[in-house]
């Protein structure tokens, strides 16, 4: 189980997080939402160890992330950035097989185990044929696929991602996020995503955690953390919540956008 | 077979071709059997034996290594900042290599011996004023390494400069360090590839260890540490095995620039950009543009011999303006040139 307790992390003197204190539930999708700049994409960082922390510690299974040594790590969590770059003639098989080094040694490469793998990850995206492919040849929603492979190719069991959807269409939204839940599910690994859109928190995600100023404001199931009361809190800003064919919908009202452009 | 072992199998017979053209070519031309024959049954009182072995073999081996070593450099430096200009000669080392070797000779009168031992110290240094400067100017944190080129860009200009004028200023000196200030693969420096060759090697050697997790960094540092990278310490191991053998390389004939810069764009689009394909890819070709250009610089201007360095300078002045072109220039700006 992964957890953090009053994590307090700086970008040069305003802290970002500010003894925040979380704990994820282990298995299936938990979103990261919260306003801008509220400290979403900090704390995945901050997890991995990419951010020096002034205050708090951030334990898996108990033991602090500190002392876990990067590779030993990488077997763990995997983790997908919000924008990713490939360099030119890097081909689509080529990347998925540099996921998979933290199980390599110096000097071997991956495994028949390992290629099975990569094999079975291309498929769950639907980029079997395109292993051939440049990276950056790729359309749009296929190199996000892309990079969600190369996560999943790492084999960890707990997986990161930071605004997985962005820059994609809502046909690709919700492709994207219904393969990560199939994923969650599938191969039971714990999925921490950070979303932006309530909407598509509340159909894919089963965990919530509101983040407000950088404090995990509120967490818990999907259907007892987003509603009306906790928006206005977390956000500012007055939503109706309700259920429709046992989909929660979240409709932000009108006269409180129109009073919030008018200030 | 496939593409990338043609790729490769290309590369070995280019090379192979260029070392035995090195060593056939010249004032005067020597045959092939004549060459093999040097080599298997050495005859000291024939005078193509003699030159094959004594004059252009040094020549050979000095090209060889300088190539080789300067081209991966290149290519790790290219991958770590990711920005396509990195090179030894763009961040300092070449030049502080420079200015320290004439430095030594000037003020301090140093022997051959230790021209090597003030070239690896002068890399570092020129490397450490290139970041120094880069951070004085405040934009150390861009993602691309812009500042740091333009920084060693600097640097070099100041200390080949320093190293000019010491060197016009010592009119003894002159003649002797001129030719070796300019980049010149000659076999007089063969003593000094005896002593650095275990530097260059060794630093090749690591990169091609540290090379899987080198081409993690160049999809970004975030990535890579999420994969399982020790960024610090890679990257850290890389560009100490870079400064050095290349330093190594300047110890032997002066800054021959531009190899590092152009042959990993060269070597790219055909092996990909994976560094375990990369540098050995690097190894090969970076051998054989210096071989290539050493016989150019020795029979274009016959009876003239040119400074390989003045040759690679003028090819390498080329592929500069096009990679300028390719990766930095919005496509209006392209279209409009």
């Amino acid at each position: 189980m992964l957890s953090a307790q009053n994590l307090v992390v700086s970008y040069g003197k305003s802290p970002v997080l500010n003894g925040l204190s979380v704990q994820f539930d282990t298995g299936g999708v938990t979103a990261l939402v919260g306003p801008n700049g509220c400290g979403k994409s900090t704390l995945l960082k901050a997890i991995l160890g990419l951010l020096p922390k002034s205050a708090g510690t951030i334990t898996l299974d108990d033991v602090p992330i500190d002392d876990i040594p990067r590779r030993t790590l990488a077997r763990r969590i995997a983790y997908l950035p919000q924008e990713n770059h490939c360099p030119d003639y890097i081909v689509l098989g080529e990347l998925i097989e540099l996921a998979g080094y933290a199980r390599y040694s110096l000097f071997g490469g991956p495994s028949a185990q390992d290629r099975a793998l990569f094999a079975d990850v291309l498929r769950t995206v639907g980029l079997s044929d395109m292993a051939h492919v440049p990276v950056n040849s790729l359309s749009g929603g296929q190199r996000q696929r892309a990079w969600i492979a190369m996560v999943l190719a790492q084999d960890a069991d707990i997986i990161l991602m930071d605004e997985p959807v962005n820059h994609l269409d809502m046909k690709y939204q919700y492709a994207v996020l219904d393969l990560v839940r199939r994923l969650g599910q599938e191969h039971s690994k714990t999925i921490i995503t950070v979303l932006h859109d309530l909407n598509l928190a509340s159909a894919f995600a089963d965990h919530v955690v509101m983040v407000r100023q950088g404090k995990a404001g509120i967490f818990g199931p999907t259907k007892q953390v987003i509603t009306p009361e906790n928006i206005r809190m977390v956000f500012d800003f007055d939503a109706d919540v309700f259920m429709r064919e046992d989909r929660l919908v979240c409709l932000p009202r009108q006269d409180a956008q129109m009073r919030a452009n008018a200030e | 077979m496939t593409g990338r072992a043609k790729v490769f199998s290309a590369f070995i017979l280019i090379l192979m071709a260029a070392f035995f053209a090195n060593l056939s070519l010249g004032a005067t031309n020597i045959a092939p059997e004549d060459i093999l024959l040097a080599f298997f049954s050495f005859d000291a009182d024939n005078y193509d034996h003699f030159v094959v072995i004594y004059q252009r073999l040094p020549r050979v081996l000095i090209a060889v290594f300088v190539g080789s070593v300067m081209a991966c450099s290149g290519a790790v430096l290219q991958g770590l900042m990711r920005n396509p200009l990195a090179s030894p000669a763009l961040l300092g080392i070449n030049a502080g290599a420079t200015l320290f070797v004439v430095g030594g000779v000037v003020f301090f009168g140093i022997s051959s011996a230790f021209q090597g031992i003030a070239a690896l110290i002068g890399g570092i240094c020129g490397f450490g004023a290139c970041l120094m400067v880069a951070r004085m100017s405040g934009m150390d944190g861009n993602s691309r390494g812009l500042s740091l080129i333009l920084s060693g860009a600097v640097v070099s200009m100041l200390f080949i400069g320093i190293a000019n004028a010491l060197l016009l200023s010592t009119p003894e000196l002159r003649n002797e360090f001129l030719g070796w200030v300019t980049g010149n693969i000659n076999h007089v420096y063969i003593d000094l590839l005896y002593q650095m060759w275990p530097v260059g090697v060794g630093g090749v050697v690591v990169l091609l260890i540290l090379s899987r997790a080198l081409t993690l960094i160049a999809l970004g540092p975030e990535k890579a540490a999420s994969a399982g990278v020790n960024i610090v310490l890679v990257s850290r191991l890389a560009i100490a095995a870079v400064v050095l053998s290349s330093s190594a390389a300047v110890a032997i004939c002066g800054p021959i620039g531009f190899v590092g810069l152009v042959v990993p764009h060269i070597v790219r689009p055909l092996v990909g950009a994976k560094q375990t394909m990369i540098i050995p890819g690097c190894i090969l070709v970076g051998a054989s543009i210096c071989l290539i250009a050493d016989m150019v610089a020795r029979l274009a201007f016959s009876p003239f011999v040119l400074h390989t360095g003045v040759m690679m300078d003028l090819f390498g002045g080329v592929v500069f303006a096009f990679v300028v072109r390719r990766y930095y220039l919005t496509p209006g700006l392209r279209r409009s040139l």
